[in-house]
């Protein structure tokens, strides 16, 4: 029998998936019995046209050997039934020592296209394997449940409908293994998968499946090998209405990233290409290596970014839409051009963007924003304003499908 | 990360697939050559189509399209002519598919035509295999089922290397009229090819799976429940087969010469005892009673009586009561194309056939036929055989008398006219039919007369002197000119010098005996055998064909005359013992004696294997298993009266400190195997095999190897090595032992050590 080449540690174990692996680590008689009687989901065995084919052959062949009792017809009953069970066995083969697992790259965009890869590994020593697909989708987590577990209350239309819905909302790909994976091997499946909507996408290895090794039987191993991915809003574009009238200081503001002011921020090694002027002479000495100096950044006029979100506001989901990705492509180029000090949406903590981390962050937040159904209390605009002094960028409807950015009270941008 | 190992594309995927197909597609056509159907012009035209196909994939693009659509209505019409002009069904459904199989191997496939193929062909396969069961069908199917898996795991790869999932409208490339791309490739790169991918895990797995699927096929055929649904085969009903003409119930003067020529084996016969065996055997089929003019033929009579008794019987019984004692079975494997007429030693008590036959029997002439000339071989078995070559007949004499006395003349059967001979003489009185002259007749009469002394003798002491005087008067030949002559051609011969065969001296035989008032009959069959020594069973071949006669005694039966020269004059056999049979008995050790044996098994363990044998299989898996059972129970008996034994003496405190040291040192040796021991177990294993089997480390250490035994040479003459040899030195000892990702380019590696090899040798020689 085969014999595993690497025994998975347990980081591995827990990135790594696969059939030989979860039956290793949990396997339990009664639940391989009760897989027989009920089988696990997207568990399926089709036969295909050849195996059609045998199945109708053998039975042919066997009800003329019965009744006819000729051994010849009996051989080759046998011959036949043999290959359908060694099928299985080899299928079986075939699979074993298989993991994979899923890799995901973020960010993901709506609207762009985003990779997504299978890394495959045959931990066999000595069979490769051949002939695998992986079939992989990419649901939307907000478009609800993908199977109908209650249906007692609704009725067939209403559960096609939904059915229908997530069917429209959901991208599948089926990625083929083209060549041999060898002994010990590893391969790399790379789907580009554009979703369609911000907020976050399941992707999830639905099934892998073989027709090795004669193409009989059309063998799907349902795995549970799930990944989420959260994506962010589309960016949109828009049009300054006047320049903003940012309120700049006399002394330019510090930021606590480095950046070009006369402010020390801190001492770090030098590194090569460093300037010699930067040398921080004493530090060096006292350290008996170069230490450089790092100055801090000065903005020269930052912004924050308030969403707030009352159902008053905002009562068109595109509308609703549109604002995300206003308010995301507003804080991205705030943040390239180093003008972005914070963002809160609500009356939630209001969030400090200095690094590119809590863009991220707050990107994030926006990409799994809703539109909230009832009215809650938001802080008085004074306090946000007292917190960021000056230079808050909110948004409001504008006309029917556009959304306006107000600094200060005043209309800076539109889409 | 592994080295990625060379695999075939695409393109060389869909040649092998072609190939592959092409073969399967020849292997179902040939089985016409042990099917023995009218189809060679076409099994020829479709060899050459499909090896040339087959060679230039390219042919097929140059039919024109009408070609393929008008294929289809071709066949079709080719297949009704071909049923309208014979009137065989299977043969022409034969040659159809051979024609289908024709079409699909010579135009590029899709899928589904590949699926064509291997049914087409599995329908060939198995309609020779049930109509001859034949030992070729059991090479021919392995053949097959080879190819075909091979074929299927090839279209597999190739719709996974398209990235195809499941069944579809068809591999690409393919449509009729259209060059696909991979048929330009040459065979010749695909073999490099092929030896290139080539791996010995490839071929293992293989191997290991062709193996798995003739040893799970075996189990099956063992294991699937028999039950008999009283029917018999149906394909025979298509098809017809003529027998040899020297065993049929009409036989003319060197039939059965003309089967001796022929050493292919007839008959096999598998004794229980073989001790019964008699020395000289002589296999009855046919009982011929009646003569004219040099032709000798089952009467009418007794060819309608077997005609009516006709039924579809499993098994017949003979007119023999059951053997005293253990029953000597004679199992009897009779190949088909011989005769419908079924040999036996003589009178028996049951024969029984593997399924139902229909079956025709002559019970006073101990003669039984199938009613149809079987297609296949003919397995039965046959109980308490009488081997001393007497016929019991005890009703025949008065039956003989009635007729002579003409209390049957009103009977309408018993002077049947011919159509346009004389008319015809009914059993019994055919038994001392003479020739239709009476000049003949006299003749016949003088020479019984030089041959009695004008005296009346018994049957028996007849036989003697008249086998006798006919040794004396004719010597023995297979090629005889009988003299040309109005009379008798038999009484013709017996009046002169000429040699003959063993018909000529029957005939004679016959006639003179009957002329000497004893009922004759001549009975053909085969006499004699080999045993094969390798396989213990009898073998009879066609050249073992004989004809002879049997006597009525006048009182209780026939006993049987031999007059052929050479033959004992009568060999009424109870004489023969077993001590003189075996003696007797001329063993085989040939090669072909040795081929013949894989028949014998083919037809015992798989032809003949049954319900009957199946249970014997079980009984036998149950007796088996009972005996381990019973011998597992004593051995632990023994451990645990042992282990009584031992707990019982006395228990002294050194004792129990060594005892239970040596529990704590097993326990703890254990445990410790349990958390260490199995992790280093598989890190040295895991080791041991990834050197051993990676080919890369093994072509590394090879040159290691070769560059050692090199440098022992080198280092007599030169004192330096250049510094191109050190680093290639390095990198060769990197791929034999370091880590993979510091590998270098393996093949430059083994190049530069190739040069640097060379360069070593051209050094030496040089020097």
């Amino acid at each position: 029998m085969e014999t595993e080449r690497w025994r998975l540690d347990a980081q591995q174990a827990q990135t790594w998936h696969g059939p030989t692996l979860r039956d290793r680590s949990r396997f339990r008689w009664n639940e391989f019995l009760w897989s027989l009687i009920y089988p696990v989901r997207n568990h399926r065995i089709m036969p295909t046209v050849p195996g059609l084919v045998l199945i109708g052959l053998a039975l042919g062949i066997g009800s003329a050997a019965y009744n006819t009792a000729s051994n010849i017809l009996f051989i080759t009953l046998s011959l036949l039934l043999a290959c359908l069970i060694l099928s299985g066995v080899m299928s079986s083969l075939n699979l074993r020592g298989v993991c994979w697992r899923l890799l995901l790259q973020p960010p993901a965009r709506a609207g762009q296209k985003t990779p997504v890869t299978l890394e495959l590994w045959n931990r066999k020593t000595l069979l490769p394997t051949y002939g695998l697909w992986f079939e992989l989708t990419a649901r939307p987590v907000a478009a609800g449940p993908q199977r109908a577990e209650a249906t007692i209350r609704a009725s067939s239309a209403e559960i096609r409908a939904a059915f229908a819905r997530i069917e429209q909302a959901t991208a599948r790909a089926i990625l083929p293994l083209r060549e041999r994976l060898d002994p010990g091997g590893q391969a790399r499946l790379d789907w580009l998968f554009t979703p369609q909507r911000r907020g976050v996408v399941r992707v999830e290895l639905a099934s892998v499946g073989s027709l090795f090794p004669f193409g009989f039987l059309r063998k799907n191993h349902g795995t549970r090998l799930r990944r989420e991915i959260i994506v962010w809003p589309a960016p949109v574009e828009y049009r300054f209405t006047r320049t903003a009238a940012a309120a700049r200081q006399t002394e330019g503001e510090r930021v606590a990233r480095p950046g070009a002011s006369n402010d020390l921020l801190a001492l770090r090694r030098y590194q090569t290409g460093d300037s010699h002027r930067l040398i921080h002479w004493k530090a060096s000495a006292r350290l008996r290596q170069l230490m450089v100096r790092q100055f801090a950044a000065e903005i020269a006029e930052g912004f924050f970014l308030w969403i707030e979100t009352s159902p008053g506001g905002w009562t068109r989901e595109e509308q609703f839409e549109l604002l995300c990705r206003f308010a995301a492509t507003l804080a991205e180029d705030l943040f390239t051009a180093g003008r972005l000090t914070g963002a809160a949406v609500n009356a939630e903590e209001p969030l400090v963007i200095r690094r590119v981390r809590d863009l991220e962050s707050f990107l994030d937040r926006l990409a799994v924003l809703e539109l909230p159904q009832e009215i809650h209390p938001s802080p008085a605009k004074t306090d946000v304003t007292a917190r960021t002094r000056r230079n808050v960028i909110t948004f409001a409807p504008e006309g029917v499908r556009g959304v306006a950015a107000y600094t200060d009270g005043e209309k800076t941008a539109t889409t | 990360m592994e080295k990625k190992r060379p695999q075939l594309s695409l393109d060389e995927l869909h040649q092998l697939r072609w190939l592959l197909g092409g073969g399967l597609a020849l292997i179902s056509v040939w089985t016409v050559f042990y099917l023995e159907i009218d189809a060679w012009v076409l099994t020829g035209i479709a060899t050459a189509a499909i090896l040339a196909v087959l060679m230039r994939p390219k042919l097929p693009a140059r039919l024109p399209p009408l070609a393929h659509k008008l294929a289809f209505p071709f066949i079709v019409a080719f297949f009704a002519w071909d049923l309208y002009s014979t009137a065989e069904v299977l043969p022409a459904i034969i040659r159809l598919d051979i024609l289908l199989l024709l079409y699909r191997g010579v135009s590029y496939r899709k899928k589904r035509d590949d699926l064509q193929i291997i049914v087409l062909g599995l329908f060939l396969v198995m309609v020779a295999g049930v109509l001859t069961v034949s030992l070729a069908f059991a090479v021919q199917i392995l053949v097959f089922t080879g190819c075909t898996l091979a074929f299927l795991f090839v279209i597999t790869l190739a719709e996974a290397a398209e990235g195809r999932e499941g069944p579809g409208p068809g591999i690409r490339g393919m449509e009729h009229g259209r060059l696909p791309a991979w048929a330009g490739g040459s065979w010749r790169r695909l073999v490099r090819r092929l030896r290139e991918v080539a791996d010995w895990r490839l071929l293992v797995l293989g191997g290991a799976l062709f193996v798995g699927v003739v040893a799970v096929s075996s189990l099956l055929f063992m294991a699937i429940p028999r039950f008999q649904l009283e029917n018999s085969f149906f394909l025979d009903r298509f098809i017809t087969k003529k027998s040899r003409t020297g065993f049929s119930d009409s036989i003319s003067l060197g039939d059965v010469i003309d089967i001796q020529q022929d050493n292919s084996v007839a008959l096999r016969v598998d004794v229980s005892d073989p001790a019964r065996i008699p020395a000289t055997p002589y296999w009855r089929m046919v009982v011929l009673d009646e003569y004219r003019a040099g032709l000798l033929r089952t009467s009418r009579r007794l060819r309608n009586d077997m005609v009516m008794a006709a039924q579809m019987t499993p098994f017949v019984t003979g007119l023999l009561p059951p053997a005293r004692g253990a029953p000597v079975y004679w199992t009897f494997y009779f190949e088909a194309g011989i005769s419908r007429h079924l040999p036996v030693v003589g009178p028996f008590y049951l024969l029984r056939f593997r399924e139902p036959q229909w079956v025709e029997q002559q019970s006073s002439l101990r003669m039984t036929a199938l009613r149809n000339e079987p297609v296949t071989m003919t397995a039965y078995r046959v109980e308490g055989m009488s081997t001393d070559g007497f016929v019991p007949d005890r009703l025949f004499g008065a039956k003989l008398r009635s007729a002579q006395r003409g209390q049957v003349a009103d009977k309408p059967e018993r002077k049947e006219a011919d159509e346009h001979g004389p008319p015809r003489v009914v059993y019994p009185l055919t038994t001392l039919q003479l020739p239709e002259r009476t000049d003949d007749r006299q003749a016949l009469n003088q020479m019984v007369d030089s041959i009695t002394g004008g005296v009346r003798v018994s049957a028996e002491e007849f036989a003697t002197r008249a086998s006798r005087w006919l040794t004396e008067m004719h010597g023995y030949s297979l090629q005889v000119v009988l003299p040309e002559g109005n009379h008798d051609p038999v009484v013709l011969w017996m009046e002169s010098s000429l040699p003959g065969h063993c018909e000529l001296f029957t005939a004679a035989f016959t006639l003179l005996a009957r002329a000497a008032g004893f009922p004759t009959r001549a009975i053909t069959g085969f006499k004699g055998g080999d045993w094969n020594a390798y396989e213990n069973y009898f073998m009879v071949r066609n050249s073992h064909a004989h004809a002879w006669c049997e006597v009525y005694d006048g009182g209780t039966g026939w006993f049987r005359v031999d007059p052929t020269i050479g033959a004992a004059a009568m060999t009424t056999s109870r004489q023969s013992s077993a001590a003189e049979a075996a003696l007797g008995r001329r063993l085989d050790r040939s090669w072909q004696a040795r081929l013949d044996a894989i028949r014998i098994l083919w037809y015992r363990r798989i032809v003949s294997f049954d319900q009957r044998t199946q249970m014997a299989l079980l009984l036998s898996l149950k007796e088996t298993t009972g005996t381990i059972g019973v011998a597992l129970r004593e051995v632990l008996g023994a451990a645990g009266a042992s282990l009584q034994h031992w707990l019982q003496r006395p228990w002294s405190v050194p004792r129990v400190l060594d005892w239970f040291g040596a529990a704590l040192g097993g326990v703890t040796a254990v445990v410790l195997w349990w958390r260490h021991g199995r992790s280093w177990w598989w890190r040295v294993r895991g080791t041991r095999r990834h050197g051993r089997t990676d080919p890369v480390r093994r072509e590394a250490g090879r040159w290691l190897r070769k560059l050692v035994e090199g440098r022992t040479e080198r280092q007599r003459h030169s004192a330096t090595s250049k510094v191109e040899d050190l680093d290639m030195w390095a990198d060769l000892q990197r791929l034999r032992y370091g880590p993979r990702d510091t590998w270098p380019e393996p093949q430059a590696v083994f190049r530069r050590a190739r040069r640097a090899r060379r360069a070593a040798r051209r050094t030496i020689s040089w020097r």
